[in-house]
């Protein structure tokens, strides 16, 4: 799956803005949306966030999540933990790059935000590659991915289920005759 | 332009009595895009979520011709029918992909249902007959007529090319299952519970991703 994708799924979640203009409610096919009064915040997805944004058409308030101290908190957790810990958002990357991406100004400490996040972002993906290791390493015949978001997962997608596959028709090859039909694909 | 989908989530109510807004069927297709792309095999078509959607699309594109220009809900509505028809594409074109790979494969398995439990809608069965139809009449024109007559049968079985149900894949649990077994060197036995995320063969939680009970992720 393409990491743009991944961001497509990540673009649902709702966000608050403020916006600067007045308009009734908006009946989208995913759900309706405002009223909008201007000044007054309110709840949209993300991808209508970051457009409003762009035409200058509102502020965003940002992630209840996206707070300093919070998310300080969170990484010493997750420093500590030998476990995947959960994360305020299961898209918490990508949410982060997107809103500070389109609106730097309007979040509040936003640089410390984006600093602590990608270090949040490099334990987990180091605590991913050492288990993913220590997993292909134990022969076991399934694995616990709890708390993973699916940015992560999607990192690990081309390789460890191929390598697994690999093994797999490895192991049958040994003990019946080999299914030349099957595919090699993952 | 305000009751537009009230009077379609209406519609909808009188042919299904459970909870059944549009909302709910686009995170249908969402869920059957992400199940399609994950599974190796091809999974039961889903076309009567993507007829409702395509139905959806139409009339709200039909309402948007009643805005003036300029009005900002305009921009709005086509920004969110170019997400909806992006998803439906993905997931029919991975149909597609499917269908090319393991033509003679799913048209065989294809045969034994009946056409109510057909995996395939009939446009994508005309496709996959029509496609295996071309590569049968290409290998003829370009080699099998050129070999001496005893080798010149297209060996349809020999051509054959089957998904790999073995293969990891990741899942979601919606739904608690009990006792999974793993086939393998060890054959646990494994419980799902609700939300948990697994990686895992295919090949025992196949039946899972068609009942919905698990979502591949």
């Amino acid at each position: 799956m393409d990491p743009n994708e991944v961001e497509f799924l990540g673009e649902k979640q709702l966000v608050t803005i403020i916006p600067s203009f007045t308009f009734n409610q908006i009946h989208l096919i995913s759900g309706s949306i405002g009223p909008f009064r201007a000044g007054l915040p309110t709840q949209v997805p993300i991808w209508l966030a970051v457009n409003l944004k762009q035409q200058q058409k509102c502020r965003i308030v940002g992630q209840e999540w996206m707070d300093a101290k919070l998310l300080i908190d969170v990484k010493d957790e997750e420093k500590t933990s030998k476990f995947f810990t959960k994360m305020p958002s299961d898209h918490y990357m990508d949410e982060t790059l997107m809103l500070l991406g389109v609106a730097p100004e309007d979040i509040p400490q936003a640089e410390e935000i984006r600093t602590i996040v990608k270090d949040l972002w490099d334990i987990r993906m180091s605590k991913l590659r050492t288990s993913v290791d220590a997993f292909m390493k134990s022969d076991s015949a399934f694995a616990k991915l709890d708390h993973l978001t699916p940015m992560e997962i999607n990192c690990i997608r081309p390789s460890l289920p191929h390598a697994l596959d690999q093994r797999d028709r490895i192991q049958t090859c040994g003990s019946r005759p080999r299914d030349s039909q099957d595919t090699q694909r993952s | 332009m305000d009751d537009s989908v009230a009077d379609v989530s209406e519609h909808l109510d009188s042919s299904d009595n459970e909870e059944f807004t549009p909302g709910k069927v686009l995170q249908d297709i969402e869920n059957a895009w992400l199940n399609e792309k994950f599974a190796p095999e091809i999974l039961p078509h889903q076309s009567e979520l993507v007829d409702c959607m395509l139905e959806q699309i139409s009339h709200m594109e039909e309402n948007m011709k009643k805005l003036k220009k300029g009005d900002i809900r305009l921009a709005i509505h086509k920004m969110e029918i170019d997400r909806i028809r992006f998803v439906i594409k993905s997931y029919l074109r991975t149909r597609l992909e499917k269908i090319e790979q393991y033509t003679i494969h799913i048209l065989s398995e294809d045969d034994k249902k009946s056409p109510e439990e057909s995996y395939l809608t009939p446009g994508e069965r005309k496709f996959a007959k029509e496609y295996l139809a071309n590569i049968e009449t290409l290998f003829r024109t370009v080699a099998l007529q050129h070999m001496p007559a005893n080798f010149q049968a297209f060996e349809v079985d020999k051509l054959t090319v089957k998904p790999n149900l073995n293969s990891h894949v990741f899942l979601r649990v919606n739904k608690p299952v009990q006792g999974i077994i793993v086939p393998g060197t060890t054959n646990d036995e494994i419980d799902l519970t609700a939300g948990a995320q697994r990686l895992i063969q295919y090949q025992p939680i196949a039946s899972l991703v068609k009942e919905g009970a698990v979502q591949l992720i």
